[in-house]
């Protein structure tokens, strides 16, 4: 009989009754304003408000936002140079982030980082280089340090599917294996790592199989479904604050753009990126609130005029932000 | 109270008593904690410590480094070490890239307090692989103090103030000077300067500029030459980077003359940009061109002992390079 009652209950049991409306709605409203964040971004580089380049994230935010949404404060997040949007979901504010674009003194960095490689000190996100997979290293021994004060936090490294081909990447889900440290490696893969398609870069189909070789859990899901990519990352950082070690959560996406701004990314089938597009985790997770009677025309924009408004009064803010003085350049080399 | 010990149990006492100053240092590289080290610079820390301090690594230097930056973003002052110079390459990216910019990037958001310590050095029949000078991989890059220091003295006080020191450091430390090099070493923890060059020999006639194990060698041939008549002052660089600038012209502005003494190989090494600050800053004061006495751009350090004491530089080609600089 209580067989029968658990079945039931089960059976009943989805993300809707599982999570709050509250958490559903505020993950769909973190999407949205990460992809309009990322829209606006690309804009203002194509009209030439800030040089160097910019590494769209769109396409991928259900990776994005749901690895990193329950968060605490103290929990640290170490980006890659397409995490942008990361430092958007771990809380910092828009005029800071519109200003790191515009290489402005009041970026987190003051202009010295180039667009897009973003870290927020005060947030616990670590500022990234373009060398690709040593976040994983640098967030791998935050983890390590703060198991050894006993803290029951976690970090959240990102990566791309091409990282998973370089040694750091096996460096850092070693140690972190052996020490059963608290993080969560995000793989965003895409498909492609600018121009080198996935066939080449490795011959496994699942990239959460990475783990395995370290001895540590792996696990792989539709990177465009939210709620798959929240309830994952939840249980493994639950898991990690329990002191069960990392994991390795493969979010199986697409990046809509090229690598960069200056990428048109002619190397990949039209059709392909059509098809892609078709599964917009967006409109995606619209359909389903819908379908749970949480949303409707009206509150879709509302959402996206308050985030239009945010947006509008950071971008102003970023543009009235003063360039740093040239000699700013020797500035915080030698502690 | 001072006694005298060897370079390699300066450290050793060094690193003994910044970890009981200090919970938060803590070591991690390969082989030295119950091991004790491959030259035993960590002897009885494994045992005094524990492994929570005191951590055998996997053999990766690059989240041995990684691990490290880490540690000291949420308060550690991690004291990596790569055990042979030769073997650093895996880690040139989170030494030069991370360690090195991370305060620059973040405009000083982050600070990377990291002391990592690598032998270097020939002269001990290493070969190839266990023989090799990298610091000037190191000393070209801003943000990263580059030490070398070449007495048991500053062994101990200069890795102290390097532990000590909110910026990222390489400590090299000559794995020939190791069991040599001995000297008068104080009991209690001390420091010293990680921003000075030291005059080790005052002299009028030419200054030798130097470090490292090579600093012992021209303190012989300096010495030799004192008995012919020829006073050389030397000068100890001890720090690569920053380079104590001040020092070297000021030495050179009294002897007018300047021979640059190291073991590296001679083509972009620091004895290089030596010449070139003294071409600058001490121009109209050389009386004599600036020599070189160096390793030979071979590379460093083939096998067989002829072989080394071809590229290794002794006390006989400092003095030639002395002699020609004087007769000039």
């Amino acid at each position: 009989m209580a067989t029968k009652v658990n079945r039931a209950t089960a059976a009943a049991e989805t993300p809707a009754t599982r999570l709050s409306p509250e958490l559903l709605l505020g993950l769909y409203r973190m999407m949205v304003k990460c992809r309009m964040c990322d829209e606006k971004a690309r804009i203002l580089f194509r009209q030439g408000k800030y040089a160097g380049n910019f590494y769209s994230n769109v396409g991928q935010e259900a990776g994005e936002v749901g690895a990193a949404y329950s968060l605490r404060e103290e929990d640290w997040v170490a980006p890659s140079h397409r995490d942008w949007t990361s430092c958007i979901v771990k809380g910092a504010p828009l005029t800071a982030c519109f200003a790191q674009l515009f290489g402005k003194v009041d970026s987190p960095d003051r202009g010295k980082s180039t667009p897009a490689h973003m870290g927020y000190p005060s947030l616990h996100i670590i500022t990234p280089a373009s060398t690709i997979a040593a976040q994983l290293m640098i967030g791998t021994g935050v983890a390590w340090g703060m198991k050894r004060k006993g803290q029951d936090n976690v970090v959240v490294s990102y990566c791309g599917d091409g990282a998973t081909s370089i040694g750091w990447f096996h460096e850092a889900l070693n140690f972190a294996g052996v020490h059963r440290l608290p993080m969560l490696y995000v793989v965003q893969n895409n498909l492609w790592a600018e121009s080198v398609p996935l066939r080449l870069q490795t011959a496994l189909t699942d990239l959460s199989d990475r783990a395995k070789g370290h001895g540590i859990t792996g696990v792989s899901v539709d990177g465009n479904d939210i709620l798959a990519v929240y309830e994952a990352a939840t249980r493994a950082i639950t898991r990690a604050r329990a002191g069960e070690g990392p994991t390795v959560l493969e979010c199986k996406t697409y990046r809509w753009y090229g690598h960069s701004e200056i990428d048109p990314a002619k190397y990949r089938m039209k059709e392909e990126v059509e098809a892609w597009k078709k599964k917009d985790p967006i409109p995606r997770f619209e359909k389903y609130l819908a379908d749970h009677k949480l949303l409707d025309d009206q509150i879709k924009k509302e959402v996206r005029d308050e985030i239009t408004r945010e947006i509008d009064e950071a971008v102003e803010f970023a543009e009235k932000s003063p360039y740093p003085a040239p000699e700013e350049a020797f500035d915080h080399i030698w502690a | 109270m001072a006694r005298t010990l060897t370079y390699i149990d300066a450290i050793n006492e060094a690193l003994h008593q910044e970890m009981e100053r200090d919970d938060r240092v803590c070591i991690l590289g390969e082989d030295l904690g119950l091991g004790g080290g491959v030259f035993k610079a960590t002897a009885g820390l494994y045992q005094k410590f524990g492994e929570e301090r005191v951590l055998d690594s996997p053999l990766a230097e690059g989240i041995i480094i990684g691990a490290a930056i880490g540690a000291s973003l949420v308060g550690f002052r991690p004291v990596p070490e790569i055990q042979f110079a030769d073997f650093i390459g895996d880690a040139v990216d989170p030494i030069l890239q991370q360690a090195a910019k991370l305060r620059y990037r973040s405009s000083g958001g982050f600070t990377c307090p990291i002391t990592i310590r690598v032998c270097w050095g020939g002269g001990t029949g290493g070969g190839l692989y266990h023989s090799q000078e990298n610091t000037t991989w190191f000393a070209h890059e801003p943000g990263i103090r580059v030490l070398a220091p070449s007495t048991a003295y500053d062994a101990k006080g200069m890795l102290i103030a390097a532990i000590r020191d909110e910026n990222p450091v390489l400590f090299f430390e000559h794995k020939k000077l190791y069991r040599t090099a001995k000297g008068d070493v104080p009991e209690e923890p001390y420091t010293v300067s990680l921003d000075n060059a030291e005059v080790r020999r005052p002299g009028r006639d030419m200054t030798i500029v130097t470090y490292g194990y090579m600093a012992s060698i021209a303190m012989e041939a300096a010495e030799e030459m004192s008995k012919r008549g020829v006073e050389a002052e030397v000068v100890d660089l001890r720090t690569l980077n920053p380079i104590d600038k001040k020092t070297i012209v000021d030495s050179v502005r009294k002897t007018n003359r300047c021979l640059i003494v190291h073991e590296d190989t001679k083509t972009l090494g620091m004895g290089a940009e030596i010449a070139a600050i003294l071409n600058e800053e001490a121009f109209d004061d050389l009386d004599a061109p600036i020599y070189r006495v160096t390793g030979p751009d071979i590379p460093p350090v083939p096998f067989s002992p002829p072989l080394e004491k071809f590229f290794m530089v002794d006390k006989e080609k400092v003095i030639a390079g002395m002699e020609k600089l004087a007769a000039y």
